[in-house]
């Protein structure tokens, strides 16, 4: 999209394109004990994953609920995981939940919120599809 | 026998030679004493026959004095000799008890030859004296020699010494000059940062506004883009972050460069004294001092004033590890990687353990499993216990269980109750505890909101390792083994930058505080940013505000039953779900029938009117929430509605001011006024589904596991 990692290029990290923050990652891969067991990153990331799939689904009924407010509360929430983790398209979506679910105003801003929200949350999960099979790929090699 | 008369060799004699031998002849002249003192038969020696009459008698006469030991000590002094008899020649001619002494030139027809005998020189004491006086010849060449060594060895010694301080003295106008390009270059990249922050800032709200919204929304997208996000881009705040680092370090020099200063006399302030000491002033009593002032200006006094500082002085202390040449290097190298943020931020922890003795005890207070889990990792890795509490109310259990923590990492966001309310309420129990906000609500407002409520610093998320070292660092500095290096840390905190940023620091009222309380992360420019970026400022305030957040909250008496209830449930864990059955079955618990069922609990209660149940829970309401009682709920099928179906989410949200006092009581009763207020709903309405409400809020059943409050 037109968010995009701009600094170098690492070498030795995977390709997972602009949809990680390098720095943020590889501050998760290096408090593994072992590189190649990885048994603090990947659980951690795969459960992340999990919880992502789980908040999406909150998010559809919140959005079928029209609530806002717990819409917004699910995007912050999903928006701490993702950005600790680095995974900044998956965090750039939750933020845009996050904030138009904040906004309660007229009865039109609300249709236009929850439009926001619906393409950010097909978005997002687009990402994490896309997130999770390059992690999975990375991570049973 | 020789004349007794004088003559004038005798006169001669008399003025030559020793009264002590005229006497002596004298007195053997006298025939009356024969028979006591007489010469020998030969003349050429004299005996005393009778030692005692001779000591009385003659003695007193001619020598005024009865000693003959000092007579005898005399005669030696001239040179007369006791006369020995060999014992086996027979009786001595004398008798035993006669002295017979003799002098070569003592006779008795030798009168003239008196002048020849005289006291023996001290021939001993002559022959010492010229080797003495080699010996001190001797030693004063030595000394002489080693004096002129020693004048060389000064004066090489004062030349060496001008050369190193014509060498410092270049050195330092080195060093300032670099110093002018590296804050010249600061600001440069802190207006790039800005101007980056404001591009990104563009591009994301055109992000969000090309999503197919038609044009009747354009508005909207504005007031979001005027909202903004709560946070720049991470990869911006850590370019801040480096170019705070590097202006510590930058500081850290100018300390350095005092110490040359202090015998230059010249050179510029050495204003960097206070820095480390300043920030702690901010952590422990956050007063109203301006960032902008103290670090800038008069921060010395507060050196004195600050009592974890005062002992810990890097510059006082280990002056030789302030030396500017075993850091001279350690700048350039940072600022050469400073382009590339990788470098900085992976750098190996320092060798060895930072604790000097214990290792600090962390409660971690974090509703999010992902940044639990990461916190806790990067704590582990720096040696520390951590204890995990998933949400305020858990934290306020430990505290009141009396577990003891060195610090606490404080989740801003939480549910049930959230981290302001939480230090609120444990502020009293432990007023000293280091209590650090974990959270991306870093504008000014939040962080003003966070002090008040008693939280001493901020670590931003998504943080880093070397965030939490910092902070770690500069709060429990009596915990760490090399404070030089933390104080160096500490010193990081109160870099003037704050003065330096682009805009006059004047025209940002909310910098002294927000810089006091986390300036690990770049607080001028973030400022700065923020403030450009908030071109309305109703809009501004987040949701996680908590008027805000009571404006969101419905004014209903379900929902004021509600929040009750969940205050009074205080201790009810948070539910994350890391089950993916539980997670799965989550999807098939959909809220529904019980918004719908509580809707018709308010529908109902609103149309019966019952005024004593209505009177019940809008007291409540107000007690706990004044925003939200006064308005009438509206009816049940407005489209507002399912902002009101789940207002106890954020029943924990307090407002500081409302979190005073005895607040750990005012739990308990809010426990008594929800079961009232629940009572009085359950009159209200014939479909009583309070359990089921209850279940969904805070407890977690199979089945309806999607009561996801987390």
């Amino acid at each position: 999209m037109l968010y995009t990692d701009e600094r170098d290029p690492g070498n030795e990290m995977p390709e997972f394109g602009d949809h990680v923050d390098k720095t943020m990652f590889e501050q998760i891969l290096e408090m593994d004990e072992d590189e190649k067991e990885r048994d603090f990153s990947k659980p951690l990331i795969y459960n992340f994953f999990e919880q992502a799939a789980d908040t999406f689904e909150r998010m559809e009924r919140e959005l079928e609920q029209k609530n806002l407010s717990e819409l917004s509360r699910l995007g912050h929430f999903l928006k701490g995981s993702s950005a600790t983790l680095g995974f900044i398209k998956i965090r750039d979506s939750c933020e845009v939940i996050q904030e138009q679910g904040k906004l309660a105003g007229s009865e039109s801003d609300l249709a236009a919120c929850l439009d926001k929200i619906r393409d950010a949350l097909a978005q997002a999960r687009n990402d994490t599809d896309e997130l999770r099979n390059l992690m999975i790929k990375y991570f049973e090699n | 026998m020789p004349p007794a008369d004088g003559s004038p060799s005798t006169a001669q004699a008399g003025s030559s030679s020793s009264d002590f031998v005229r006497k002596l002849y004298k007195m053997l002249e006298d025939p009356s004493y024969n028979s006591v003192v007489r010469w020998s038969a030969e003349g050429d020696s004299f005996v005393v026959l009778e030692n005692e009459k001779f000591t009385k008698t003659i003695l007193p006469k001619h020598f005024k004095h009865s000693n003959f030991a000092s007579f005898v000590r005399q005669l030696n002094k001239y040179d007369f000799h006791k006369v020995r008899h060999n014992e086996e020649a027979g009786e001595p001619p004398y008798g035993k008890d006669a002295w017979e002494f003799r002098h070569p030139q003592f006779r008795a027809d030798r009168k003239d030859n008196l002048d020849n005998i005289r006291r023996k020189a001290p021939a001993p004491r002559k022959t010492v004296q010229p080797e003495e006086a080699f010996q001190a010849t001797q030693q004063i060449m030595v000394l002489s020699e080693s004096l002129s060594a020693t004048q060389h060895e000064v004066q090489t010694l004062r030349e060496q010494c001008s050369e190193l301080e014509k060498t410092n003295k270049m050195l330092v106008s080195e060093v300032l000059s670099l110093k002018k390009m590296v804050r010249a270059q600061s600001q440069a990249s802190s207006e790039l940062i800005t101007h980056l922050t404001n591009l990104e800032e563009r591009r994301r709200s055109s992000r969000n506004s090309a999503h197919p919204a038609g044009p009747g929304f354009a508005s909207a997208a504005m007031g979001f883009l005027a909202d903004g996000p709560d946070e720049p881009a991470p990869e911006i705040r850590r370019a801040r972050e480096i170019l705070d680092a590097a202006a510590a370090d930058l500081q850290a020099d100018r300390g350095r460069e005092r110490l040359s200063v202090a015998y230059n006399q010249t050179g510029p302030a050495p204003d960097a004294a206070g820095s480390s000491s300043v920030m702690f002033a901010n952590a422990g009593a956050v007063g109203g001092i301006p960032m902008v002032h103290d670090a800038v200006n008069d921060p010395r006094q507060l050196v004195y004033s600050v009592p974890q500082t005062a002992d810990m002085d890097p510059f006082q202390a280990e002056p030789m590890q302030n030396m500017p040449y075993s850091r001279a290097l350690s700048n350039p190298a940072l600022h050469a990687e400073a382009p590339s943020p990788l470098t900085p931020h992976l750098k190996p922890p320092p060798a060895g353990s930072l604790w000097r003795g214990k290792k600090p005890h962390i409660l971690l207070v974090e509703d999010d499993k992902t940044c639990a889990r990461v916190g806790h990792k990067l704590l582990t890795n720096l040696e520390c216990t951590v204890d995990l509490a998933n949400d305020g109310n858990e934290c306020v259990n430990r505290i009141k269980a009396g577990m003891q923590f060195d610090l606490i990492f404080m989740d801003i966001i939480m549910p049930n109750l959230d981290g302001v309310s939480a230090t609120s309420l444990i502020r009293y129990a432990i007023p000293s505890v280091p209590i650090v906000a974990l959270t991306s609500n870093i504008r000014q407002e939040d962080i003003q909101s966070y002090i008040n409520c008693g939280i001493n610093d901020v670590l931003a998320k998504p943080f880093t390792k070397e965030g939490m070292l910092r902070i770690l660092r500069r709060h429990l500095l009596h915990l760490v083994k090399d404070p030089q290096s933390a104080d160096l840390v500490a010193a990081e905190a109160g870099h003037p930058v704050a003065g330096q940023g682009p805009g006059p620091p004047t025209s940002q009222p909310y910098a002294a505080p927000v810089a006091m309380s986390m300036p690990a992360m770049a607080p001028n420019p973030q400022i700065k940013f923020e403030q450009a970026s908030l071109q309305s400022p109703a809009a501004a305030s987040t949701w996680q505000s908590p008027s805000q957040i009571h404006q969101t909250v419905p004014a209903m008496d379900g929902g004021a039953a509600y929040m009750s209830a969940v205050a009074a449930n205080g201790p009810a864990s948070m539910v994350l779900a890391t089950n993916p059955g539980q997670r799965t079955l989550s999807l098939s618990a959909a809220p529904t029938p019980q918004q719908q069922s509580q809707q018709q609990a308010q529908a109902q209660a609103q149309a019966q009117a019952q005024a004593q149940a209505q009177a019940q829970a809008q007291a409540q309401a107000q007690q706990q929430q004044p925003h939200q009682a006064l308005p009438p709920p509206p009816p049940p099928a407005q489209p507002p509605q399912p902002l009101q179906s789940q207002p106890g989410q954020y029943a924990g949200y307090m407002t500081p001011q409302q979190v005073t006092g005895a607040h750990l009581a005012a739990m308990a009763q809010a426990g008594a006024a929800a079961a009232a207020a629940a009572a009085a709903a359950a009159n209200a309405s014939p479909l009583d589904d309070r359990p089921e409400k209850r279940q969904r809020l805070y407890a977690p059943v199979p089945g309806q596991a999607g009561g996801y409050v987390g």
